[in-house]
């Protein structure tokens, strides 16, 4: 049970001109830029280096040779995300990627590289060209730990493994942030003038998904609940190559060294679906064809299909791929030289986030948010492989620009605010912790993201989406009488996963809801009962806000551009 | 199955065992074990996580007296694996009542001290990569630098490091001395002085080479038999000993 001393009520809050939640690739390039300038620091609930990016595998996207352009990797991203990403916003993307990757070679990253000394690059799914730069199939593991060492060669401050329990307003500003360490159970209150939401994505709201444990997008609900809107919420990646059972993520990079997708039949069917890119389409519509092909009874065991690599030969793989070998004989007991991997598509990435602009500017004056947790949107309906490390990189450089500027008039903020939030928080987790008689959180959670993955998944239809916020507003009940059992202070995890579902089931909702509303069919978003894309009424964005009633849907407009919308045929 | 969890509510040192009977499938890891122990049977069990996929280097362990991360390992495989480890003390004390055929032993990394359960402080592990400064210069330049193919090869399994500190938790130099820095510094020193594109490599080499790094190595090499990544870095060290 949490029982805290005079000396914890009393704690002295910390201060910081810049706090960033999120020890990422997007959270260390902010801090990255603050940190000669003013004083920042990192709040993360695990160490940097154990942060999802890490597990990026496939690589990052810059237009680098001649023969290509920023202008063909917009278009590739406009038409990758069905038109649905802000422009303006993907120009920054791509005209800044070649300076973000040719930063973190300088930096150190062991980029893989071509026979004349030059950072490699693959063919990925939905570009024109093959722009992906990589570094074999641990592209995230090696520009995190090189971004990380430039934060410590900077001296920046961590917090490691304190959880960010709520975003601190004062009117219409971000005065702080309160948090949990996990080490101890204290709860402590944070003033800073500018907040960082760099918290990642939230795919654990699904039951199958690559992404780790801990991505549970605390940062989007904890914006949700200060009244900052969520944006294109019901837009989720499924990777169309998840292992079967652990959902472990199979590179599309194994397509892009030649992999063939086989079914049950042992027939090569991405013919049937995109005659052009076959195993090279975008993703959802590889997802698409999976699916497909298990719900037409031309899948192994009615669940999955196979991803054959052993035409490429021993040293092709364990030259290109030796990490996805790697995870195929540790996490099924199959090497890929010898017979080909059992797959299924699971949930990957989250396209939609905190709305802001390309800046990071929230609608709330001092809270900005970068990375997965964002939506600026660059992704749109659709997320291109490659372009999300590239985002946080990108961007992690554009905003902390941005509150570098916002600091310069920025006043300083209430610390009673945010020692009376601290407060509040104290006493919500002490009720949380003394029930001794309740709902399992193993059960609530099963449930939840069970149902996400039933009702909310690759194909959707109108009558799922109600069944799925039908459990969503169980699991809510639920939640109110949740007990933990018999609890610690210090290091409770319970506890944390406990807030974590907390925060799902705002998301799940968000998401839900999105799907319900948008009755169209638009990149990730595959409408049953609305097979076509509806410009008229869908070209826009959806904002997510959270009222008594529960999340409430509306819309605003897209930002376009260059590229004139048109069909989306590959 | 059943698994024998090293217990410390306090920190400091392990205070007792509980014995837990885990559901297992085929394809199960010790991280899926232990969850389902966190789960249903024991709230209270603390343990770290992350990426389950063997990437992000938070879960490792010592599992049935050999340094493991939990997630890469199979329940039922974990009776036919050996690493086949020097001996020292955390390895070979085995606690009063463990039944080896059947039960797995699950206890906090060695070397390292215990804050709860299966939970370490990596302060000292995190701090040489500090003290050893190990981080490139920063260049300003338009232009990406080159490197051929072969020259990466050179630094190519030690940037595989996923920092887990099971290298440390292996090594009987570092159960001995409180100073080492044990391999994973080393290694990741050598990595930047061979690196072919590193414009001041004696600094890596010399910082490593003080009092408390590679003189205190003895070559004993669990390191290299422990490392899930094939780092090996007994085999850096050996090289920046001469
Ligand atoms: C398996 C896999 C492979 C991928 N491969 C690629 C690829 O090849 N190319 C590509 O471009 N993209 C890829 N992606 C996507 C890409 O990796 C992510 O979008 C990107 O790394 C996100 O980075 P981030 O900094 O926004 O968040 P993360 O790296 O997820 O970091 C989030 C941070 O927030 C912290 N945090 C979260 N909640 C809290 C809280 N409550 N309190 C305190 N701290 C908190 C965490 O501790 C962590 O430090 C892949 C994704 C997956 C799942
Ligand atoms: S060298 Fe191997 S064992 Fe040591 S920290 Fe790195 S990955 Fe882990
Ligand atoms: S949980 Fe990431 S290495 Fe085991």
């Amino acid at each position: 049970m949490y029982i805290y001393s005079e000396e914890e009520k009393n704690r002295v809050i910390y201060d910081h001109d810049a706090l960033i939640i999120g020890a990422g690739l997007s959270g260390l390039r902010v801090a990255i830029e603050l940190a000669q300038k003013h004083d920042v620091a990192i709040l993360t609930k695990v160490q940097a280096l154990r942060s999802h990016s890490v597990a990026a595998q496939g690589g990052i996207n810059a237009a680098l040779r001649e023969d290509d352009s920023w202008e063909m990797h917009a278009f590739d991203t406009v038409k990758g995300s069905d038109y649905l990403a802000d422009q303006d916003a993907v120009e920054i993307l791509t005209q800044e990627a070649p300076r973000a990757v040719i930063e973190n070679e300088l930096w150190g990253t062991a980029f893989s590289r071509t026979p004349t000394g030059n950072i490699a690059q693959r063919p990925f799914g939905g570009a024109g060209y093959p722009r992906t730069c990589y570094a074999a199939d641990r592209t995230g593991h090696n520009l995190l730990h090189t971004t990380f060492e430039q934060a410590m060669r900077l001296g920046i401050k961590f917090y490691d493994e304190f959880f960010a329990t709520s975003l601190v307003r004062d009117d219409n500003r971000i005065v702080g942030v309160t948090a949990l360490e996990i080490s101890s159970g204290a709860v402590h209150g944070f003033t800073a003038k500018a907040v960082v939401v760099a918290t990642g994505g939230f795919g654990r709201v699904y039951a199958r998904s690559t992404n780790a444990l801990i991505n549970t997008g605390d940062g989007c609900a904890l914006a949700l609940r200060v009244g900052v809107p969520l944006k294109d919420m019901e837009f989720v990646q499924f990777h169309p190559t998840t292992l079967y059972g652990s959902s472990i993520l199979i590179t599309e990079g194994a397509r892009g060294e030649g992999g063939h997708l086989l079914n049950a039949k042992g027939k090569r069917f991405m013919g049937k679906y995109a005659p052009d890119k076959m195993e090279l389409a975008p993703r959802d519509i590889v997802a698409r064809a999976i699916r497909t092909e298990v719900l037409e009874g031309r899948g192994f065991e009615g669940r999955y299909v196979h991803l054959d690599l052993t035409h490429l030969g021993k040293d092709r793989i364990m030259e290109r791929l030796p990490g996805i070998r790697e995870i195929c004989v540790h996490f099924a007991g199959i090497d890929p030289i010898d017979e080909p991997i059992p797959v299924l598509p699971g949930q990957h990435y989250s396209m939609g986030g905190i709305d802001c602009d390309k800046y990071g500017n929230t609608t709330l004056p001092g809270l900005f948010a970068v990375g997965e947790a964002a939506c600026m949107s660059v992704h749109g309906a659709n997320r291109l492989g490659g372009n999300s490390l590239l985002e946080t990189l990108v961007f992690g450089r554009v905003v902390g620009q941005k509150v570098i500027e916002y600091l310069g008039s920025a006043k300083s903020p209430s610390k009673q605010v945010v020692d009376d939030e601290a407060y509040r928080i104290r006493e919500k987790l002490q009720t949380m912790t003394i029930k001794e008689q309740g709902e399992s959180l193993h059960e609530l959670r099963t449930k939840l993201t069970e149902a996400m993955d039933d009702y909310v998944g690759v194909f959707r239809n109108a009558n799922d989406i109600k069944k799925a916020l039908k459990v969503i507003r169980e699991v809510r009940i639920g939640f109110e009488n949740l007990a933990l059992g018999e609890m610690d202070q210090r290091f409770n995890y319970s506890l944390i996963r406990a807030l974590e579902l907390e925060n799902m089931i705002d998301l799940a909702e968000s998401i839900a809801q999105g799907a319900l509303m948008r009755k169209e069919s638009r990149g990730a978003h595959w409408r049953v009962d609305y097979p076509n894309r509806n410009d008229e009424k869908f070209l826009k964005h959806s904002l997510a806000t959270l009222t008594p009633e529960g999340i409430k849907i509306s819309y605003k407009d897209v930002n376009l551009g260059r590229f004139e919308v048109k069909e989306r045929m590959y | 199955m059943l698994f024998r969890v090293a217990r410390s509510r306090e920190g400091g040192k392990i205070t007792h065992y509980d014995l837990y009977k885990i559901q297992e499938k085929k394809g199960m890891t010790i991280l899926d074990g232990l969850f389902q122990i966190q789960d249903r049977m024991d709230p209270s069990l603390a343990f770290r996580y992350s990426c389950r996929g063997a990437v992000c280097g938070s879960c490792a362990m010592l599992i049935d007296k050999e340094p493991r991360l939990a997630c890469r390992t199979q329940i039922l495989a974990v009776k036919d694996e050996a690493l086949k480890l020097k001996p020292f003390p955390p390895l070979t004390d085995a606690p009063p009542g463990w039944d080896k055929k059947t039960e797995i032993l699950i206890e906090p990394l060695p070397n390292l001290p215990i804050l709860k359960d299966l939970v370490v402080d990596m302060t000292k592990f995190y701090k040489s990569l500090e003290d050893l400064k190990l981080w490139m210069e920063p260049l300003e330049s338009k232009h990406p630098r080159l490197q051929s193919p072969d020259e990466r090869e050179v630094i190519r399994r030690y940037v595989n490091c996923i920092m887990c500190a099971i290298c440390y938790g292996s090594c009987p130099v570092n159960f001995e001395n409180e100073e080492y820095v044990g391999p994973a510094a080393l290694a990741k020193a050598f990595r930047f002085e061979q690196d072919s594109r590193t414009t001041d490599p004696e600094r890596y080499g010399e910082a490593a080479r003080k009092s408390n790094g590679a003189p205190l190595c003895d070559l004993v090499m669990n390191c290299v038999k422990a490392c899930p990544k094939g780092v090996a870095p007994g085999g850096a060290i050996r090289k920046l000993k001469q």
